[in-house]
C-alpha cells in the first residue's frame, strides 16, 4: 500500500464531514418542526380572519406569511433529504 | 556605507566562531533547530486548529479573568505567544474583541510562555528527548502528504515538536561538552551589579534570537550543565522577559494602531514585572526555595527552580498590573489616534485583519455593511427622501407623498467618490484572503463579493429611476407622480423592514421568514403596478412614452427590492443553514 492510499484511508477514518452533515440535518429537522407548527397556527388565524372579512389586509398579510413559510419548509425538506442521501452513500 | 561593511563583518566573525568551535557549533545549531521547531509549531497550529483556536479566543474572552485564562491556556498549548498576538491583533482590528480583552489575553499569554521553561526543565533535561524527536519528525512528514489542512497542520506541529526536542538535546550536549573545556560559571557575578549585567545579557540575547522561549531554553540547559550560576540564571530569565518587549515593539512598527497599542501594553507589563522581579529577586528566590519541596522539586534541581521562578514573577506581574487594566486601556486608547477617515474610505479592511480567516470574514462582512450604508444614503436621496424620515415612525404613504421636493444629488459623483473605492477594496481584500481560506470560507467570501456587487448595482438602478422621477415631478403630471410614489413606497417599505431587522434581535429563522414575506409581497405588488399601468394606458391617462418609462422603472424598482432582500439575507441571517434556504445567487 502506498503512503498516499494509506493517508486517504486515514482521512476517511477521521472524516468529520459526516458528523457535520448529521448536525446540519438535525438542525434542519428542528427548523422544519417549528415552522410546521407556525404554519398550522397561521392556517387557523387565516381561517378566523377570512371568516370575519374575506379581503382584509390582515388576512392578506397572513396569507403571504403562510406562503413564505411553506416555501421555506419545502426548501428545508429538500435540503435535509439531500443531506440524508449523501450520508447514505 | 558603514552599515554595508559592518553587517557582513559581523556575519563573518560569527561564521568563524561557529566553524572554529565545535561546542559553539553544537549549541548554536541547537538554537537554530529550536527556532525552526517554533516556526513549524506556529504554522502547524494555524492549520491544525482549523478555526478552533480562533473561535476559542473570540468566545471565551468576555471578562478580564477569562481573557487572562484563555491567553495562558492558548499560549501554553501552542507554545507561541507571537501566534496568539497575531490572532489577537487581527481580532482587535476586526472588532471581534475589545482592547480590554486583548490586553487580558496578552497578560495571560505572558504566563503561558512560562510553560516552555517547565517543558524544557522537566522533559527536556530528564529524559532523552532526542529519541522522541525522530518518530515525531517521521510521522510529521507523513502527515504533510495529507490532502486535509488539519492533518497537514498536525504534521507541522509534530515536525515542530520534533525539532524543538532535537534543538534542546543539541543545546544540552553542547553545554555539557563545553563544560569540559571552559567553565562559564567562573564569570559568575554576585550582588545587584551581577543581576543588572545578566539581565542585560538575557535581554540582548532575546532581542537577537527574537524568541524568549529560545532564550529560556538556552538558560535552562546552560544552568543544568552548571555553566551559569543560579542567581545569574534568574537575572537572565528576567532579562529574557524584558527583551521580548523589544521584539514586540519592532514587530508592531509595521502594524496598525491596535498592534502598536498592544505592544505598548506588553512593554508596560514586562517593564513593571521586570522591575518588581529585580527589586525582589532575593525574596522571590527564597519563595522558590520555600515552594519547591511542595512541588516535589529536588533541592539541587535548579532548572526546575528557575522554571518556578519564571512562573512566579510573571504571575506576580499579572496580579500587580491587572487591577489597573481599565486606566491602562484608557491610556492606550489615547495613543496612535488617527484622523477620521475621509468619505469613501474603508473602515475595517487592513492587512492585520486579513491574517486570520475568522477576522478577515468578519471585517469583510462589516465593510460590506459599510458599503450598504453608503449606498443607502445615495438610494434614499435619489428618491428625494432622507434617512431620518424613512426610519421614523411616520406612515410610509404620507411620508412619500409629502416628499416631492427634488434633492439634487449626482449619483454618478456619489458612486465615484464614496462607493467605488470601498467596493474595489472589498474585491481586492476578498481575492487576497481567498488564496489561503478553505472551501467553506471561500464560499462565504464569494457570497460577500456578490453582495457588494448587488449593492453597487442597486445604486446604478436607482440612478435610472431618479432621472424619470425628477422629470415627472418637474412637468407635474399627477398620474405619473402617483405611480412613482407607489414605486418609492415599495422601496421604502423594504428599507424600513431591513432596518428593523438590523435594530432588533431576531433569530435567523425569523429574519428569513420576514424576508421571504417581503419577497412575496414585492412580487405581488410588481404585478399590481404593471396592471395599474395597463389601465392608465387604456384610460388615456398617460401616453405610451410615459408608460414605457414607467414600466422600465417598475423593473428597476423590482430589481432594487430583490437585491435589497438578497443583501439582507447574506448580511443579517447569521445561521448558515437557514441563510442557505433563501434565494440562491443566480449569476
Amino acid at each position: 500500500m502506498s503512503i498516499k492510499s494509506l493517508l486517504e484511508q486515514l482521512d476517511d477514518f477521521f472524516d468529520l464531514s459526516r458528523k457535520k452533515q448529521r448536525k446540519k440535518r438535525e438542525k434542519l429537522d428542528k427548523l422544519i418542526v417549528s415552522l410546521e407548527e407556525k404554519k398550522a397556527t397561521l392556517k387557523r388565524k387565516i381561517r378566523r380572519e377570512t371568516h370575519k372579512e374575506k379581503n382584509s389586509k390582515k388576512a392578506y398579510n397572513l396569507c403571504k406569511e403562510f406562503k413564505a413559510i411553506s416555501r421555506i419548509i419545502k426548501k428545508a425538506k429538500k435540503r435535509a433529504d439531500l443531506i440524508s442521501k449523501v450520508d447514505c452513500c | 556605507m558603514l552599515k554595508q561593511i559592518i553587517s557582513p563583518l559581523i556575519f563573518l566573525i560569527f561564521a568563524w566562531f561557529v566553524v572554529s568551535s565545535d561546542d559553539a557549533k553544537t549549541i548554536i545549531s541547537g538554537i537554530a533547530i529550536f527556532l525552526i521547531g517554533m516556526h513549524y509549531m506556529e504554522n502547524g497550529f494555524k492549520l491544525f486548529s482549523g478555526g478552533t483556536l480562533e473561535s476559542f479566543l473570540e468566545k471565551f474572552t468576555n471578562t478580564t479573568p477569562k481573557a487572562i485564562g484563555v491567553g495562558f491556556l492558548s499560549t501554553a498549548v501552542v507554545q507561541s505567544s507571537s501566534l496568539i498576538s497575531v490572532i489577537i491583533i487581527s481580532f482587535l482590528s476586526a472588532e471581534l474583541i475589545g482592547l480590554t480583552q486583548a490586553v487580558g489575553v496578552i497578560f495571560g499569554s505572558n504566563i503561558g510562555t512560562t510553560t516552555t521553561a517547565w517543558l524544557v526543565s522537566s522533559f527536556g533535561l530528564k529524559i532523552k528527548i532526542a529519541q522522541y524527536a525522530m518518530p515525531m519528525l517521521i510521522f510529521g512528514v507523513i502527515f504533510q502528504f495529507s490532502r486535509h489542512n488539519s492533518y497537514k497542520g498536525l504534521g507541522s506541529v509534530l515536525i515542530g515538536l520534533g525539532f524543538i526536542f532535537l534543538g534542546i538535546a543539541y543545546m544540552k550536549e553542547g553545554f555539557d561538552t563545553l563544560k569540559e573545556g571552559i567553565n562559564l560559571a567562573e564569570y559568575a557575578m554576585t550582588g545587584y551589579s551581577g543581576v543588572l549585567v545578566y539581565l542585560s545579557l538575557g535581554a540582548i540575547a532575546t532581542v537577537i534570537i527574537q524568541s524568549s522561549s529560545a532564550t529560556m531554553a538556552i538558560i535552562i540547559t546552560a544552568l543544568a550543565s552548571g555553566q551559569i550560576d543560579y542567581i545569574n540564571a534568574l537575572s537572565l530569565a528576567i532579562g529574557a522577559n524584558v527583551g521580548t518587549t523589544v521584539t514586540a515593539i519592532l514587530g508592531s512598527l509595521a502594524s496598525n494602531r491596535n498592534g502598536k497599542r498592544l505592544a505598548v501594553a506588553h512593554f508596560i507589563f514586562n517593564i513593571i514585572t521586570g522591575l518588581v522581579a529585580v527589586l525582589l529577586i532575593y525574596q522571590l528566590r527564597d519563595l522558590v526555595e520555600f515552594l519547591a519541596p511542595y512541588l516535589s522539586i529536588a533541592q539541587n534541581d535548579y532548572a526546575m527552580k528557575l522554571a518556578l521562578f519564571h512562573t512566579i514573577f510573571n504571575v506576580l506581574g499579572v496580579l500587580l498590573v491587572t487591577p489597573f487594566i481599565r486606566p491602562l486601556v484608557n491610556y492606550l486608547q489615547t495613543l496612535f489616534c488617527v484622523k477620521e477617515k475621509g468619505r469613501g474610505q474603508v473602515k475595517y479592511l487592513t492587512e492585520e485583519v486579513m491574517q486570520i480567516p475568522a477576522s478577515a470574514l468578519e471585517a469583510l462582512r462589516k465593510e460590506t455593511i459599510h458599503l450598504y450604508d453608503k449606498s443607502l444614503e445615495a438610494l434614499v436621496h435619489a428618491m428625494n427622501l432622507h434617512r431620518s424620515e424613512i426610519f421614523s415612525e411616520r406612515e410610509i404613504p404620507e411620508l412619500v407623498e409629502l416628499s416631492n421636493e427634488t434633492i439634487h444629488v449626482d449619483i454618478n459623483r456619489v458612486y465615484q467618490e464614496e462607493i467605488k473605492n470601498i467596493y474595489s477594496e472589498i474585491l481586492r481584500y476578498s481575492s487576497q484572503t481567498q488564496a489561503y481560506m478553505d472551501e467553506e470560507d471561500n464560499n462565504k467570501v464569494y457570497e460577500l463579493k456578490l453582495t457588494a456587487r448587488n449593492i453597487v448595482e442597486m445604486v446604478k438602478d436607482i440612478r435610472e429611476l431618479q432621472k424619470n422621477l425628477n422629470y415627472f415631478i418637474k412637468i407635474k403630471n399627477n398620474y405619473m407622480i402617483n405611480e412613482y410614489n407607489k414605486l418609492r413606497r415599495e422601496i421604502v417599505t423594504i428599507l424600513r423592514s431591513i432596518q428593523q431587522i438590523r435594530d432588533t434581535d431576531f433569530d435567523s429563522a425569523e429574519i428569513m421568514t420576514e424576508l421571504e414575506v417581503l419577497k412575496e409581497k414585492a412580487a405581488d405588488n410588481e404585478r399590481k403596478l404593471n396592471q395599474g399601468i395597463d389601465k392608465l394606458i387604456r384610460d388615456n391617462k398617460i401616453d405610451p412614452k410615459m408608460a414605457a418609462s414607467l414600466i422600465n422603472d417598475v423593473g428597476f424598482m423590482h430589481s432594487i427590492c430583490k437585491k435589497l432582500l438578497k443583501v439582507a439575507a447574506v448580511l443579517w441571517v447569521k445561521d448558515k443553514e437557514i441563510a442557505e434556504l433563501g434565494d440562491e445567487y443566480e449569476y
